[in-house]
C-alpha cells in the first residue's frame, strides 16, 4: 500500500481495519463520510478486500430472498380490527 | 409489518404464535404510544415490546411445547476464534466464490445458504437472521436481542466470517471448485 498523503484522499486503512468494518459498511450502519471514505479508498486499492465485500454483497442479497417472510393476510386483518377497537 | 412478522417467527417458531406475539406487541405500543417521545425510534421501540412480549408470554405459558428455553435464540455464542478463519481465508475462495461467471453462483441457493446459517452458534444465527433476511437494522437488531448495538456489529461480522467459512466447505464437499477449475484452494 503506498502512502497518501495528500488532503482530500482519504486515510489509508490496512486489510484488517477493512474486515472490522466492512459487514457495518454493507449493512449501511456506517455513517459517518470519512469512514465511508476510507473503507471504499481500500476497497478500491486492494483486490482481496474487493473480493471479499463483492462476495458478502451477492450473499446479503441471496439471504434475503431466501428467507424473508411475508406477514399473512389474516394478520393485517386481525392487527386492523385490533387497531379499530382500541 | 413483515419485518415485525418475520421476527415474532423467528422468536415463536409458529405462525399461530407469531401472530398472536405481533398482536400483543401491537395492543402493547398503541397503548404506550403517548410515552414515545420521538416518533423516529418508533420502529426499534416496537420491536423491543415486541421482544418483551415474546419473553414475559414466555414465562407465562411454560408449558408450550415449541422451545423450553430462549438462550439458544439470544445468548449462545458459540466456541472458537473467528480471527483464525480471516487468515485462512485465500484470495482465490475469494476470487472463485465472487466471480459471477463461476457456477457457484447458481448453485448455492437459497436452501443451501438457509442450511448453512442453521449451523452457526444460536446468537450469531438469530442476529445474521434479523439483520439480512428480516431487514432490521443494527438498533432494531439490539432492541430484539435486549444487547448493544455494539454487540450485534461484533455478531454481524463474526457471524457472517462463519457463515462464509461453512458455505466455502458446502462447496467443496459438493466438489464445485473441481467443476468450477479452482481446485486445490486451501481453507
Amino acid at each position: 500500500m503506498s502512502e497518501h498523503g495528500n488532503s482530500g484522499t482519504p486515510e489509508e486503512i490496512g486489510c484488517l481495519e477493512s474486515i472490522e468494518t466492512l459487514y457495518a459498511y454493507l449493512d449501511g450502519e456506517i455513517r459517518d463520510p470519512a469512514d465511508i471514505a476510507k473503507i471504499e479508498h481500500h476497497l478500491g486499492h486492494c483486490r482481496s478486500c474487493f473480493s471479499r465485500a463483492e462476495l458478502e454483497r451477492r450473499l446479503a442479497v441471496r439471504l434475503r430472498a431466501a428467507g424473508s417472510q411475508q406477514a399473512p393476510d389474516s394478520l393485517q386483518e386481525r392487527l386492523k380490527d385490533l387497531l379499530r377497537r382500541l | 409489518m413483515d419485518a415485525l412478522y418475520s421476527v415474532a417467527m423467528r422468536l415463536t417458531r409458529n405462525r399461530a404464535d407469531a401472530e398472536d406475539l405481533v398482536a400483543e406487541a401491537v395492543t402493547r405500543a398503541w397503548a404506550a404510544l403517548d410515552r414515545l417521545g420521538n416518533l423516529t425510534l418508533f420502529r426499534p421501540w416496537v420491536f423491543r415490546i415486541l421482544r418483551n412480549a415474546f419473553i414475559s408470554g414466555r414465562r407465562s405459558k411454560a408449558a408450550r411445547p415449541v422451545e423450553s428455553s430462549y438462550d439458544h435464540v439470544f445468548n449462545d455464542e458459540g466456541s472458537g476464534d473467528v480471527a483464525s478463519l480471516l487468515v485462512e481465508e485465500s484470495d482465490a475462495f475469494l476470487d472463485w466464490w465472487s466471480n459471477p461467471e463461476r457456477r457457484v453462483s447458481n448453485d448455492l441457493l437459497g436452501e443451501q445458504i438457509m442450511a448453512a446459517i442453521d449451523e452457526l452458534p444460536g446468537a450469531f444465527r438469530t442476529t445474521v437472521l434479523l439483520v439480512n433476511v428480516d431487514g432490521l437494522t443494527y438498533d432494531e437488531a439490539a432492541e430484539v436481542l435486549g444487547v448493544p448495538c455494539g454487540t450485534v456489529r461484533s455478531r454481524m461480522k463474526r457471524g457472517r466470517t462463519l457463515l462464509q467459512k461453512a458455505l466455502w466447505q458446502q462447496a467443496r464437499d459438493a466438489g464445485i471448485p473441481d467443476r468450477t477449475g479452482a481446485s486445490g484452494v486451501e481453507s
